[in-house]
Formats: structure tokens, C-alpha cells, sequence
């Protein structure tokens, strides 16, 4: 089976520094990869990479990126090496297609990337109509979402506001899954939270993830969680030098 | 790494603490109903000791760090602070006895002024709180910027400064004042776990060498690197007191939220008679006679009388008291 992404020795600097360098790996179909370094090593701006997100300057300057599952004949970073912030945007741009589709994004504070203004059932319908496929039944469709990450279908007329924290969480997550993307990419999901929220979180994450066939690049600085659920791991190296206190 | 001296004389003294709060429904005329946030907590740190109050949200950790320091009244039980009653003053007469008991909030942010440079900060709670001329404020304001590596930032304004720097001026402000007893609630949250520690090592590596230190916290590392004793609280009442250092936690309970990977995960479901963590617990069908349906746990002594270090509130730890007990066959009745 062909990878998810295929990454080849990832380089990027912003106008001071070289942020990350020669990062290669693979991510495969299905499974669940963990995305760990210290920080300031580069974690998210890697995972934002691998979403053709680039948005430092100058930026990329060395590597490739392929979807083999795909195309595995198109370089997603060809013509933009060296490039610059305009050659980026270009690259952004080009790459809308992929984003919401073939991968889909849970920022770090999931609920955070709900709309306020509209239902759950409204934003689950938009995020459905991105697969290549519509479903026949589009309601029955949303409850079957819905009921995946164990929301009842009440949950469709609510809008954010109505619902506690973690159903807005499970709601979030409902809507990464929802356009059948291969590949979901959940930014530290366990963030702030108590140790046993974060194993309930990333749990219902994971499995969610297999329910749908996606496979699933989670950025977590917890090792406990990367040693239970983690089929592969990426490491960054740490940077000396750089960052705060 | 937590290297502080304890002495044996209390500086906080918290006695069937109890604080009921009034919360209203879902709607505007839904029921209110009573909440025990803290259900009869008592509770002693000493001089030099730095004590972590951990729980989920909900658990009522926050509750009691405000209790404390009187920013709420207790429902009834008794503080005593340096071995004075504190609860029975008025806000006046607390306020004249405050400038040694101090609060670090969660909110760094929010919490400074967003006109005033980090020096003026200092310089002001010295002043206007600690009475000093401004000469000897701005001197001793210098000092404690240094000590936590500000010095090259004095003259930033809140805005200019990273989440750490935020969080480091507003432990200048609290240590400036060399106080007796600090209650941080949470104040790494929000940050890199790398830029944790080192908060944590400015806050309780400069604290006065006598002062007491009351940690507030989700994260079992920080509870664990950082404090003498844990304080482990569910439902408004504590269940477990440890000294990590000696011991591993034994109550069920305690036990995943330290390990969360190490049984099955809490529904969070509560029982409102006999043990609150009964319908998550694994060990309560161990447990003879019905014992964890019918009777509320209290907290005993655990390990080798005597010690009195480690206490949990269990009724599977019934059986196992006797000094010769294995501490390998923790909950495993
Ligand atoms: S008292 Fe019973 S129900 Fe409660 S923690 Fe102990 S064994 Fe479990």
C-alpha cells in the first residue's frame, strides 16, 4: 500500500535561523504516527508542512513532499524551494484542494475551530459535502458521524454555545472526520488537559480515526500516550540555542 | 528537583473545611441546587513545605487554594494561618495581616497591567503592599528581576514579553515580598512543558527559605518533581496524601491519575452515598460486606505506623494497616 505523505529532507529558516533540517519520513495509511520533539524543534511548523502550509520567510529551502496515495508522481514542493513567500502562497493555494479533503486539521484547542455561528448539523454537512462521494441520505449521514464520536443526534441543532467543553471536542472531531479524509493531523490534542481527559481524548481520537480508515499524525509531547497508541514515531531533534526561557 | 528543609511548625492549618456553593440550572428558572465544592478537608503544611493539591476540574483543588487565603468564606471548618484564626477575621482585619499569605493566579496575562513595565510591577506591590520607599523598592524590585533572569527586561510592557517572562513577573511580584505562604493555582498552565519546569524551579527556588507553598496543578510530573507531599482531592474531599518521593499512590483512583494508562478509564460518574468513586472503581468488588455502597472512606494512616506521611482514604486499605503490610499488593484485594 502506497504512504499517506512522503517526506524528504525537510528544510525550512526563517530570516535568522534554519528551524528545521532534514527531517524525512513516512506516514502511512490507517495507522497512527506520533509527531514528538521538544519544543521549539519544529513540530508544528512540520505538521503545517505536510499540510502544504508553509508560513515563514524565506521559508522552505530544501526538500520534497509527495501524497503517494494520491499522485505519486507530483512534488508538491517542486518551484517552491528558495521560492520564497510568494512561491508559498502559490504553493497554498494550489493545495486547497488537499486540506479538508485528503487531510483535515484538529487544531490544538479543537473546539476552537468550530463556527459559533453555526449548527453542529450545518457544519457537519459542509465538511460531508468535501468527499469525492455524497452519501445518498445526508441526515441519516450526520447522525451516523455524530454517533461515531458518541454525540447524540441532538447534537445537530445545537450550536457551539449550547454544548459543554468536551461535547464541543467530540463535535470538532465529528467534523475532521466527516469528509472520509486519508490522513488527520490533531495539533496537541492533550493540551492543558487532566491526565485521565488526556487519555480519554486521544483515545477517542484514535479510535474515530480507525472507525473512518484515516490515518492519523498526532503531535503529542506525552510518552505515555506515544508508547500506548503510536504505530510509528517521528522525533525531532532539539535545537540548541534557540527558543525562550 | 525539590531540595527544601521542613520544620515541624504549621503555617496553615485547614480543619473540617467545607464550602457549599449555589449554582443555578441551564435555564434562568431551572432549580438551583447546592454544590460541595470542598466536603471537610483538614489539611497542615509546615514551614519550608511545598505541598501539590491535584484533582480533575471539579475536584475542588481551586476552591480550597481560594479558601486558604480567604478570597472566599467557608461554608464552616477552620483555617488558622501561622496559628491564627483566619476565617472568624473581617475582610479589614485580613487585610491588615495579608503581605505574608500571597496568590499567583492562573491568568498572567490578565493579571498585569498592560501600561506598566515589568520593574514597575515590583516596584509597586513593594510600595503600595509592602510599604517601602520607592528608592528601596526600585532596589529590591532590580534584585528579584535578576534573580529570575529579568533583569534585561525591565522595562517591558506585558505585551512585549513571552507567556514565560509574563509568568516569571508575576512570581516577582509574590517573592518580592518574601512571603510566608504561597498558593499558586496552576501557574504553569497555558505553557510548553518545557518552559514548565523552569517556571516552577524560579517559583520554589526562591521562595524564602521558611516559607510554605501550596502548588495547584493537573500535571502529576510538576506534582511529583516539584513538591514534598501530594494532596490528591476528589468530589471536595481528599483521598490521598503521599509523599511521591516514598511511596506510589494507592488509591484506586489516585492511581489512574497518575498512571491513566494503568486501568480502566473513569467515567466520572459519582455516587452520592458511600464512595464517591465507587461506579469507575476496579478494586470495589474486593472489598467485603458491601462496605464501599454503605460507608463514606476516611483517611488513615497507610505503611508503617507511625510515619503518618501517607494516608488514603479507602476501605481496601482496611486490611492492609499492619506495619509488616506489602506495599506491592496496593489495591490488589
Ligand atoms: S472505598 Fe471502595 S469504591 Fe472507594 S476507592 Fe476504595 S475500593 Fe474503590
Amino acid at each position: 500500500m502506497s504512504a499517506l505523505v512522503e517526506m524528504r529532507g525537510l528544510g525550512i529558516r526563517s530570516a535568522h535561523r534554519t528551524l528545521v533540517e532534514d527531517i524525512s519520513f513516512d506516514i502511512d495509511a490507517g495507522k497512527v504516527t506520533a509527531l514528538v520533539g521538544p519544543s521549539g524543534a519544529g513540530k508544528s511548523l512540520t505538521a503545517r508542512a505536510t499540510m502544504c502550509v508553509l508560513d515563514v520567510a524565506p521559508g522552505l529551502f530544501a526538500g520534497s513532499l509527495r501524497y503517494p496515495a494520491h499522485d505519486p508522481a507530483i512534488d508538491w514542493f517542486e518551484g517552491v524551494r528558495g521560492g520564497g513567500a510568494r512561491a508559498q502562497a502559490a504553493l497554498l493555494e494550489r493545495s486547497r484542494v488537499l486540506r479538508g479533503a485528503y487531510l483535515t486539521y484538529s487544531p490544538q484547542a479543537a473546539s476552537s475551530a468550530l463556527n459559533p455561528g453555526r449548527t453542529i448539523g450545518q457544519q457537519l454537512a459542509m465538511a460531508i459535502g468535501r468527499r469525492a462521494q455524497p452519501p445518498a441520505d445526508l441526515g441519516e449521514e450526520i447522525r451516523r458521524v455524530l454517533a461515531d464520536v458518541g454525540l447524540s443526534p441532538r447534537a445537530a441543532a445545537s450550536l457551539p454555545g449550547e454544548l459543554s467543553g468536551g461535547m464541543c471536542q467530540r463535535a470538532a472531531l465529528a467534523i475532521a472526520v466527516a469528509p472520509k479524509p486519508r490522513l488527520v493531523i490533531a495539533d496537541e490534542p492533550e493540551t492543558g488537559l487532566d491526565p485521565v481527559l488526556r487519555r480519554a481524548v486521544v483515545e477517542l481520537l484514535v479510535e474515530v480515526c480507525q472507525v473512518h480508515g484515516a490515518g492519523l499524525l498526532l503531535i503529542s509531547h506525552h510518552e505515555d500516550t506515544v508508547q500506548r497508541l503510536a504505530h510509528a514515531v517521528i522525533r525531532l531533534p532539539g535545537r540548541s540555542g534557540g527558543g525562550e526561557r | 528537583m525539590i531540595n527544601r528543609a521542613r520544620t515541624d511548625t504549621p503555617v496553615v492549618s485547614l480543619r473540617g473545611l467545607r464550602k457549599q456553593f449555589l449554582v443555578g440550572g441551564a435555564l434562568p428558572w431551572s432549580p438551583k441546587r447546592v454544590v460541595n465544592a470542598v466536603d471537610g478537608v483538614d489539611l497542615e503544611l509546615r514551614e519550608g513545605e511545598v505541598v501539590a493539591l491535584v484533582g480533575q476540574s471539579g475536584s475542588g483543588k481551586t476552591t480550597v487554594s481560594r479558601l486558604i487565603l480567604g478570597l472566599e468564606r467557608p461554608s464552616s471548618g477552620e483555617i488558622w494561618l501561622d496559628g491564627q484564626r483566619w476565617d472568624s477575621l473581617s475582610e479589614a482585619e485580613r487585610r491588615a495581616r495579608r503581605l505574608p499569605y500571597q496568590y499567583v493566579p492562573q491568568d498572567a496575562m490578565g493579571a498585569l497591567d498592560p501600561q506598566q513595565t515589568a520593574l514597575e510591577h515590583v516596584m509597586e506591590t513593594l510600595t503600595v503592599l509592602g510599604g517601602c520607599a520607592p528608592a528601596d523598592a526600585e532596589a529590591k524590585g532590580m534584585a528579584m528581576l535578576r534573580r529570575l533572569g529579568l533583569a534585561e527586561r525591565r522595562d517591558a510592557l506585558p505585551r512585549e514579553m513571552s507567556g514565560g517572562e509574563q509568568r516569571r513577573v508575576t512570581l516577582a511580584r509574590v517573592l518580592a515580598l518574601e512571603p510566608r505562604l504561597v498558593v499558586a493555582d496552576e501557574p504553569t498552565s497555558g505553557l510548553d512543558p518545557d518552559r514548565r519546569g523552569s517556571v516552577l524551579e524560579d517559583l520554589i527556588g526562591n521562595l524564602p527559605p521558611k516559607a510554605a507553598c501550596v502548588l495547584v496543578t493537573h500535571d502529576m510530573s510538576e506534582a511529583r518533581d516539584w513538591c514534598h507531599r501530594v494532596v490528591v482531592m476528589l468530589a471536595g474531599r481528599v483521598i490521598e496524601e503521599v509523599d511521591l518521593h516514598a511511596a506510589r499512590p494507592a488509591h484506586p483512583y489516585a492511581r489512574v491519575l497518575f498512571d491513566p494508562w494503568s486501568g480502566p478509564l473513569p467515567r466520572g460518574e459519582l455516587a452520592s452515598t458511600g464512595c464517591p468513586f465507587r461506579p469507575d472503581c476496579p478494586d470495589a468488588a474486593g472489598v467485603a460486606g458491601g462496605r464501599c455502597a454503605a460507608e463514606l472512606p476516611t483517611l488513615r494512616p497507610r505503611g508503617p505506623e507511625g510515619s503518618g506521611a501517607h494516608r488514603v482514604a479507602c476501605h481496601a486499605e482496611g486490611p492492609r494497616q499492619a506495619p509488616s503490610a506489602d506495599p506491592a499488593q496496593v489495591g490488589a484485594s
